[in-house]
C-alpha cells in the first residue's frame, strides 16, 4: 500500500484496526485450522470438526488482538504526527515501542519492557525494510549519466585548424 | 468533436460585423479579440469551445478506478465495526458487572477489579463479534465485486446473505436459515433506506 493511497490521520486509526482485524482473522483462521487438525483426535472426520473448532474459538480472539494492537499503535502514531508536526520512522519505531509496552502493562514492569523492546525493534525493522525497498525501487528510475564533455578525448591538437588544408602543411607551399 | 462542428462560426457575443471570421485553432489574436464582444486573454487564441464544461473532467492516476470500490471500504468497515462492537460490549459489561458487584455485595478493590472483567470480556467478545461479521461481509462483497464486475445493491444482498449463512452455518439447518434471513432483512433493509434517499435527493418519485 502506497503512502498517498492511505487515509488521512484521524481517520487512518479506523483503517489500520480494521486491517489488523481482518489480518488477524484469515490469519488466525488458517493457523489455526492446521493447529486444530493437528491436534485433534485421529480419524479425519474427528479432524475437521476439531480443525472447524479451533478456528471458530480462537480466530476471532487472534483477530481482536491485532486490532487492538493495530489501532494502538495508529493512535499513537497519529497522536505524534500531531505533536511532532512530522511523519517519518521515527513516528512508527516511537510508537511501536509504547504499543508493546502498553498492552503487556497488566505484566508487570519487566513484561512491559520486553514487549516494548520487541515492539520497537520490530517496527524498526518493518521501516528499514521499507526504507531499502524505496532505495532500491528509486535506483530503477535512475537518469542515464550525461555524455563527459571532455575536450581531452579528441587528443592532441596536432595542427592548427583551418578550411580546406586539411592534408597539406602550409608550409609546403613556400 | 467533429470538424464540421468545428468549422460553423461561433455565435458568441455580437456578431454584427464579423460573421465571416471563422475562429478556429490557428486564428491569431485579432480573431480571438474581435470574435467576442469582450476581449479575452490574448492568450486564449483558441476555440473555447475545445473546453468541455458540459460534464466534470478528472485526471487519475493511471490504472485508478472512478469510484472506490468495496475493497477500499472493507478496512474502514471491519474497523469501524470493532470499534462500535467494542463500544457497545464495554458499556453492555459495565452495566451487566454494576448488577453482578451489587447483587454480591462487593465492595472496594474486589468491585472495581471485577467491573474492569466484565467490560474487557463483554467488551472484546461483542468486538470480535461484529468485527468476524464485518470480515466475512466484506470478504463476499470484494470477492462478488470482482466476479460480477460490478458494484451495486444486489452484491450487497446476496454478501449479507451469505454472511448470515456462514456465520450461523455450524448451528443446524434451521438456525443457519435464520441467520441468512437475518442478514437478507439488514441489507434488504439498508438497500431500500439507501434508494429512499436517493430517490429524495435527486429529482424522482419518492419511494415509500
Amino acid at each position: 500500500m502506497e503512502e498517498y493511497a492511505r487515509e488521512p490521520c484521524p481517520f487512518r486509526i479506523i483503517d489500520d484496526c480494521g486491517g489488523a482485524f481482518a489480518m488477524g482473522c484469515i490469519g488466525g483462521g488458517v493457523f489455526q485450522a492446521i493447529k486444530g487438525f493437528r491436534n485433534a483426535p485421529s480419524g479425519i472426520s474427528k479432524r475437521m470438526i476439531g480443525s472447524l473448532t479451533a478456528v471458530k474459538i480462537r480466530s476471532p480472539v487472534i483477530a481482536g488482538n491485532f486490532a487492538v494492537w493495530g489501532g494502538m499503535f495508529s493512535t499513537i502514531d497519529c497522536t505524534l504526527v500531531h505533536f511532532r508536526k512530522k511523519e517519518d520512522p521515527w513516528n512508527s519505531i516511537i510508537s511501536g515501542f509504547a504499543t508493546g509496552g502498553i498492552l503487556a502493562a497488566r505484566n508487570g514492569i519487566p513484561a512491559m519492557a520486553g514487549s516494548a523492546i520487541i515492539g520497537g525493534v520490530l517496527l524498526a525493522l518493518i521501516e528499514g525494510v521499507g526504507i531499502l525497498f524505496t532505495r532500491l525501487s528509486a535506483e530503477q528510475f535512475k537518469n542515464p549519466a550525461p555524455p563527459i564533455e571532455d575536450p581531452a578525448v579528441l587528443g592532441e591538437a596536432a595542427q592548427p585548424f583551418s578550411f580546406g588544408q586539411t592534408s597539406q602543411h602550409p608550409s609546403q607551399y613556400q | 468533436m467533429s470538424e464540421e462542428y468545428l468549422s460553423q462560426p461561433l455565435s458568441l457575443g455580437s456578431s454584427s460585423s464579423d460573421d465571416k471570421t471563422r475562429p478556429n485553432r490557428s486564428s491569431g489574436l485579432s480573431s480571438a479579440t474581435s470574435t467576442f464582444a469582450t476581449p479575452i486573454s490574448p492568450y486564449l487564441n483558441y476555440d473555447p469551445r475545445y473546453l468541455q464544461q458540459a460534464q466534470p473532467e478528472f485526471i487519475f492516476p493511471e490504472g485508478a478506478n472512478k469510484q472506490r470500490g468495496r475493497f477500499e471500504l472493507a478496512f474502514s468497515q471491519i474497523g469501524s465495526s470493532v470499534m462500535v462492537g467494542a463500544g457497545i460490549g464495554g458499556l453492555a459489561g459495565f452495566y451487566n458487572g454494576l448488577q453482578t458487584t451489587s447483587a454480591l455485595k462487593q465492595t472496594g478493590n474486589l468491585r472495581r477489579t471485577q467491573l474492569l472483567n466484565h467490560i474487557m470480556k463483554q467488551g472484546s467478545g461483542t468486538a470480535n463479534t461484529l468485527g468476524t461479521l464485518a470480515v466475512m461481509y466484506s470478504a463476499f462483497g470484494v470477492l462478488l465485486q470482482n466476479v460480477r464486475g460490478e458494484d451495486d445493491d444486489i452484491n450487497t444482498l446476496i454478501a449479507g446473505t451469505a454472511t448470515g449463512l456462514l456465520y450461523k452455518s455450524t448451528a443446524g439447518l434451521r438456525k443457519c436459515a435464520i441467520g441468512g434471513g437475518v442478514g437478507l432483512g439488514i441489507t434488504a433493509a439498508y438497500c431500500l433506506f439507501q434508494l429512499m434517499r436517493t430517490n429524495s435527493n435527486g429529482s424522482g418519485v419518492k419511494f415509500l
